[in-house]
């Protein structure tokens, strides 16, 4: 199997499908010639077309709402926000247009877009730029909200997020563009809503979403060599979230530690933990249940301070060695 | 109304007590503050005063029953009360529903009636706690004001104060629950390895282990009487097992010459009696020694608290004492500001006490390190397990008359001889600790007038 990049997996899967459904294309600012802020449509100007590959004014809230009223129509438009952060000027189109039509006309009709956004900090691009915004997405039902990890599950949870008649915010990492892993060159697609265990372990499951599963996963690593084994989850969904699998997994390790970049208060974890606190997996739980999220600031700037901002490697070893000693 | 009269809550963590006897019966005439009943919790017996004269009517508990605190156990009957004044079933009152304004027919009732609750004086109170009183259906009358009027927290406390016990207070993980629901295991009964002593699903499944068939009676041929547990039993079996798991215990032994020090206890002796004062004992020789020890070692005299540790301030010297039903440990408090005939009277009090069983709750709280002497059985030398919280226990041996080498010349003599050995836990004192503890209770014992200096 090729290895190639995250960002080239997602590109793949992009090129791929707009070859073989005519119905797609994509929308954005400086998407064409420029090939967007981070190349991830290079090349598809040239290859698709001006028509298939449209560039935008400055506005997010005309990217979006040009994406629902092409899918009205029969599209299935994939739109990029150059920034995650930009969302907020989308917000009303993707709240009250696109993640309700389906259930306000009565189920007949739907709004099959994607809509693409690079999250997250460690581009030295600053606190307008660098935030995780998905706890934020997961509060409208009617969305669905993908967050990938690895090349592969980019790929193949695109191509699911464009097939899908739903609309579907999909959230990219920008530190993961650059990372590797191996993807295959045909078509597939992972079911949307499906978390994976990405390493199994019985000691304390560990939920991350994006970079925080890399770094849980290095982190388990050097666990093992102690004896500490970690079972790490990737929701890889965030909307639905799959708490079936976390629950079940804490049930056999009774221990639960939910990591993840975005600031702790608010974000996601707490759904997390509320949900296994009120589930069957309670009277298995033998540790307090604990979060570990970024810091509650907008991301430095100074690239030192961004660093610290978002939980570390170490943290997560620490808070995981804390949470389990006493246990063997 | 009858006052119902309940079984008090002697310490902070306390969730039941046992009755051991009633000293008064149905009918009798009960005068306030009189013993009524003795009964034993987790460490002592204790005596307990009588709320109010009266007459003691509706026992609901009797000799041997264990009774959670704060349960009505028998009601005072004030004059012209009698027994069809209690309520019924022996269950505590409700209380008192408001009278409505309107009868059934919608005629008004007479408003000095209707406002005529069971207050029994006017009270004071911020308008939360009014209106929180009412949500509660809490007597406003009985709520004891911490200011000048009663606020929002007094109530709060107050209806904390109510609530039946039974809840689990010890920390443990739900896990830990489940598992001691489906083991029957009593949670309390469980050490727990967790970060501040919580109890986690290992430990209840390490004490739920079953009991080895030999503990049966007939179990294979083999009889045995089993003795059901008593509380000071479990409690010491709890609290040992717990100590001797959790801390490890290093111990070591050093021999003293007694010479001086018994020499120094005839002197004191002569004073006593023209005092008139009981002898000194070796064990009040001993705490004086031990306690101008610990204060040169602190470390000795200290708790480990999992992420610290505290020095403790006071010095408060247990003494281990042997009592029917088994074990007790009163504390003399301060014995590092006390005379050695002060301590010696005190000493004698406390035993005589916990022979008699009358220990109160303060006497047997807030030690700071232990002393256990089976010196007068004959015993050489022995380890003890240390007495959690505390991070050390002294076992005092035998004095014995022996031969040794006295001095450079090899010159050998007869002296009375000591074994003192110090078990502490290794998480707070190292070995080099403890020796210098030791060796500054080998010093003040064999020259006591270096406590002087």
């Amino acid at each position: 199997m090729p290895e190639i990049s995250y960002l080239e997996a997602i590109r793949q899967a992009l090129w791929q499908e707009m070859k073989r459904d005519e119905r797609v294309f994509l929308l954005g600012e400086d998407i064409g010639r420029y090939g967007g802020a981070f190349g991830m449509t290079h090349g598809m100007l040239d290859e698709f077309g001006p028509e298939r590959v449209r560039e935008t004014p400055i506005s997010e809230a005309t990217i979006v709402a040009a994406a629902i009223g092409a899918s009205l129509l029969g599209m299935r438009p994939v739109a990029e926000l150059m920034f995650m952060d930009f969302v907020f000027l989308a917000l009303d189109q993707i709240v009250n247009q696109a993640a309700k039509m389906h259930f306000m006309f009565g189920g007949r009709t739907n709004v099959p877009i994607v809509i693409r956004m690079p999250g997250g900090s460690g581009s030295g691009a600053a606190a307008q730029h660098s935030q995780s915004l998905e706890s934020t997405l997961m509060h409208f039902p009617g969305l669905k909200v993908i967050n990938p990890s690895t090349p592969y599950d980019a790929k193949g949870l695109m191509l699911a997020a464009i097939r899908d008649p739903n609309p579907v915010c999909f959230v990219e990492h920008k530190a993961l563009y650059k990372t590797k892993g191996e993807v295959p060159e045909g078509d597939y697609t992972i079911p949307i809503g499906v978390a994976e265990i990405k390493r199994p372990g019985r000691d304390i499951t560990v939920v991350a979403n994006n970079i925080m599963v890399i770094k849980t996963l290095a982190v388990a690593e050097r666990l093992a060599k102690d004896g500490i084994e970690v079972e790490v989850i990737d929701p890889r969904t965030m909307l639905p979230l799959d708490t079936e699998t976390i629950i079940n997994s804490v049930r056999r390790t009774g221990r639960l530690l939910v990591v993840h970049e975005a600031c702790q208060t608010g974000g996601w974890a707490g759904e997390v933990i509320a949900s296994v606190a009120g589930s069957p997996a309670f009277d298995y739980i033998d540790a307090p249940m604990r979060r570990l999220g970024g810091k509650d600031i907008p991301i430095p700037y100074n690239r030192g301070l961004e660093k610290i901002a978002i939980p570390q490697d170490f943290e997560i070893e620490q808070e995981i060695r804390a949470m389990v000693e006493g246990k063997r | 109304m009858p006052v119902p009269f309940i079984m008090p809550k002697f310490d902070m963590d306390q969730e039941k007590a046992t009755i051991i006897s009633w000293s008064k019966k149905e009918g009798d005439v009960v005068k306030a503050d009189e013993t009524i009943l003795t009964v034993e919790t987790e460490k002592v017996a204790i005596d307990v005063p009588c709320p109010e004269s009266g007459t003691l009517a509706g026992i609901l508990y009797k000799d041997g029953d264990v009774v959670p605190v704060t349960e009505v156990i028998a009601y005072i009957l004030k004059q012209g009360e009698t027994l069809a004044d209690l309520p019924k079933a022996g269950l505590p009152t409700p209380p008192p529903k408001p009278e409505p304004f309107d009868d059934a027919q919608g005629r008004a009732v007479p408003v000095s009636q209707a406002v005529a609750a069971p207050q029994a004086a006017p009270v004071s109170a911020t308008p939360v706690a009014v209106r929180m009183a009412k949500e509660e259906g809490v007597d406003l009358s009985k709520v004891p004001a911490s200011g000048d009027k009663i606020t929002k927290e007094d109530v709060e406390r107050y209806v904390e104060s109510q609530k039946p016990a039974g809840r689990v207070t010890v920390p443990a993980t739900p896990a830990a629950r489940r598992v001691a629901r489906e083991s029957g295991v009593a949670l309390e009964a469980v050490a727990g390895s967790g970060p501040g002593g919580r109890v986690l699903s290992a430990d209840v499944l390490a004490t739920a282990k079953p009991v080895p068939a030999s503990t049966v009676t007939n179990g294979n041929g083999r009889e045995s009487e089993v003795v059901p547990l008593t509380s000071i039993r479990r409690t010491i079996a709890q609290r040992m097992q717990q100590s001797f798991q959790e801390s490890p215990h290093i111990a070591l032994t050093v021999e003293v010459d007694m010479t001086e020090a018994e020499n120094a206890r005839k002197r004191f002796n002569l004073q006593a009696e023209k005092l008139g004062q009981p002898k000194i004992t070796v064990t009040a020789l001993m705490i004086k020694v031990v306690a101008w020890a610990l204060v040169r070692n602190p470390y000795i005299n200290a708790s480990f608290n999992g992420d610290s540790i505290s020095l403790w301030k006071d010095v408060n010297i247990g003494v281990a004492t042997a009592v029917s039903q088994g074990l007790v440990v009163p504390v003399l408090k301060g014995a590092d500001h006390l005379g050695v005939s002060e301590i010696n009277m005190r000493l004698i009090d406390l035993a005589d006490r916990a022979r008699e069983n009358k220990l109160k709750l303060e006497d047997v709280q807030g030690g700071t390190f232990t002393i256990s002497n089976l010196g007068m059985f004959g015993i050489r030398q022995f380890r003890a397990v240390i007495n959690p919280p505390e991070s050390a226990i002294l076992a005092v041996g035998s004095v014995v008359r022996k031969p040794i080498v006295v001095d450079d010349q090899d010159r050998v003599e007869v002296r009375p001889m000591m074994s003192l050995t110090l078990s502490a836990d290794h998480r707070v004192i190292d070995g080099v600790v403890a020796a210098r503890f030791l060796s500054d209770l080998v010093t003040g014992i064999e020259a006591p007038n270096m406590l002087l200096f």
